[in-house]
């Protein structure tokens, strides 16, 4: 094992430092531990290309000199080798710690130990001066986000059994374009290959596994695609509800108007999910009335005379 | 998390640290351990291993130059692997979200920050193959986060604006914080309560604003009082989703559960917000305490 890493190594800084294309016949003849015959070798290398791409190394392909009908040649570009963010200040290399410190679940720290230790390898001081106190955490990543992340970057579609309203699993099919944190829990955004439709997936209500099928770089973003105007696009709803003066505080903070008044302020609500909005005008009772739309209405009303029949 | 090491990473460790060395001279073998996760035996053969490398030819003059017999590690001749690896796609990403997430809570207060962030975020999205949608929330501002972790340290009190759910009310209490943690999708402040005289469980996201109160420091004596949980039988006539979510001590399949709570208030409402779903069964108060409430929100509609 440790004779392959050293060939890996020594691979990579032979072709990092060269300044033109290398042929394979110089690399078997120059690189240490190329051994065995014709066949042996070829597939060898093969091989440490492959794990070398694994490790986001871009090998370039080229030098074929059009004058002789030459081999292939390989080369890696330090500039695609290297770590680009350049000319950092301190600040900025404390803004970036920050943002890898972040991930704190276990599915993500080697991700970000990983990077930090990039960014500690540039050799620049940090600094926190510029900073309030801070402890950014991202926090309810699980497996399951990690491996719809690893498919958002590669393009691969994901397969999933998601617990539908009913609380029956179901097989989901989907093209990631991009992710939401949003009150407390993490959405998949993209493309519902079955339904044809763009639909959002809280991760939380994933059973089981994400696994990934066929193979990456199997779709593309639509460029015009942007999560901040999804939800516009969509045309949220509003309810339009009457609540008691000093009640409701998480409605006045969802609200996108308050009329006050002596009996009851008048509030509207946007309607995101009919059952979250349904089971929340619940929750406070009989501080709240809905006045429209007249589904909620009805959900509520209907809700309410089942809870007094079981409970008479 | 005990994974077999693949010999990739293995790969990618031994190109990584030459960098981390070229700018950590000196640095001593069992602290590189430390920082790359790994154990002495371990760095050290990859040590050994990076002392067979350097450029064709490998002569003394073309490799790589390792000192660290003395237990501290310096490096020399491995310019060609002395910059710092570009961060793959995955990494990429996820510092991306983390930079979303900074900015989305420096917003207002500081935008020269902000426009940091922004030109950060740039540079690494050329390194992402196509701009993937990000947007994210806190769900504890890390400003609170960090404050709240000083007073843990510290043993210090802080007076917090809280909003509970359960009286709907936000009120303002001091508090002597033991421990953060995550329960499912949710990040709790437990600690102890001066106004209700016990140990409770704030659910991060309520919490409105937060101060330290200066240089008061609590003591074991002071927060002894401690109350007890009361078990609240219910009957679930539809297990769905929305009810698992709700009251997540319910299984999928039950039917008679009995669920611990502290407040009264809050299971009755919990209930009430399941409409039908699930049933109050005992104490009888709760069971009375629904049917009253929902009489009387009903009586708003006629």
């Amino acid at each position: 094992m440790s004779r392959k890493n050293e060939r890996l190594v020594n691979l990579t800084i032979a072709l990092l430092a060269t300044k033109r294309y290398l042929t394979k016949n110089e690399i078997f003849r120059n690189i240490e531990g190329y051994e065995g015959s014709a066949e042996a070798k070829e597939r060898m290398f093969e091989r440490d290309k492959d794990d070398l791409r694994k490790l986001g190394i871009q090998i370039e392909v080229g030098g074929l000199d059009p004058f002789f009908d030459d081999e292939a040649g390989y080369r890696i570009r330090p500039e695609s080798y290297a770590l680009s963010l350049r000319d950092l200040t301190p600040t900025q290399v404390t803004l970036l710690s920050l943002a890898a410190q972040a991930w704190q679940d276990a599915a993500f720290t080697d991700l970000s130990q990983q990077a930090l230790r990039k960014l500690t390898s540039i050799g620049l001081d940090t600094d926190t001066s510029q900073l309030p106190i801070m402890a950014p955490k991202l926090s309810g990543a699980d497996e399951n986000l990690r491996s719809a992340l690893d498919a958002l970057t590669s393009l691969t579609t994901i397969e999933f059994d998601y617990l539908n309203i009913q609380g029956v699993a179901q097989k989901r099919q989907l093209q990631v374009y991009g992710v939401q944190a949003r009150q407390s829990h993490w959405y998949l955004i993209g493309l519902d290959t079955e339904k044809s439709a763009i639909r959002n997936f809280r991760v939380d209500r994933i059973q089981g596994e994400v696994t990934s099928i066929g193979k990456a770089q199997s779709y593309e973003i639509p460029p015009s695609f942007e999560i901040a105007e999804l939800e516009p696009a969509i045309e949220t709803p509003l309810a339009v509800i009457q609540v008691r003066p000093g009640a409701g505080y998480q409605l006045r903070r969802m609200a996108t108007t308050v009329e006050t008044a002596d009996d009851w302020d008048l509030l509207e609500v946007p309607i995101f999910d009919l059952d979250f909005i349904t089971n929340l005008m619940l929750w406070h009772g009989e501080d709240v009335i809905v006045s429209s739309p007249i589904q909620l209405r009805t959900a509520v009303i209907s809700a309410l005379e089942e809870l007094v029949k079981i409970h008479g | 998390m005990a994974k077999q090491e693949t010999g990739l990473a293995r790969t990618a460790r031994l190109l990584d640290l030459v960098p981390y060395l070229t700018t950590h001279q000196g640095i001593a073998i069992s602290e590189l351990a430390k920082t790359f996760n790994t154990t002495v035996k371990e760095i050290t053969d990859d040590l050994n291993t990076l002392w067979m490398c350097g450029l064709p030819g490998y002569t003394p003059l073309e490799l790589i130059d390792l000192e660290f017999e003395s237990g501290f590690v310096s490096i020399r001749n491995a310019e060609t692997l002395a910059a710092p690896r570009a961060l793959d796609r995955a990494e990429a990403l996820s510092i991306y979200m983390g930079l979303d997430l900074l900015s989305a809570e420096l917003g207002d207060s500081n935008s020269s920050l902000v426009s940091e962030i922004a030109n950060l975020q740039e540079q690494l999205r050329s390194q992402l193959i196509s701009a993937p949608q990000v947007q994210i929330e806190a769900n504890l501002n890390s400003e609170f986060r960090g404050l709240i972790l000083r007073a843990i340290r510290r043993r210090g009190w802080l007076e917090i604006t809280y909003h509970s759910a359960a009286n709907d009310q936000v009120t303002k209490r001091q508090v002597a914080p033991y421990e953060l943690s995550q329960s499912g999708s949710h990040e709790y402040l437990q600690g102890y309560c001066n106004s209700a005289k016990a140990i409770r469980n704030f659910r991060a996201d309520r919490i409105v604003d937060l101060v330290e109160i200066a240089d008061q420091v609590w003591t074991n004596s002071e927060i002894s009082a401690n109350d007890e949980a009361i078990g609240y039988q219910v009957t679930v006539h539809i297990a769905s989703r929305q009810v698992l979510e709700v009251l997540p001590q319910i299984a999928a399949n039950s039917s008679t559960v009995t669920i611990q709570g502290y407040s009264a208030q809050w299971i009755s409402r919990a209930i009430l917000s399941l409409g039908g779903q699930v049933e109050a069964v005992n104490p009888i108060e709760i069971r009375a305490a629904v049917h009253a409430r929902a009489m009387a929100t009903l009586e708003n509609y006629h």
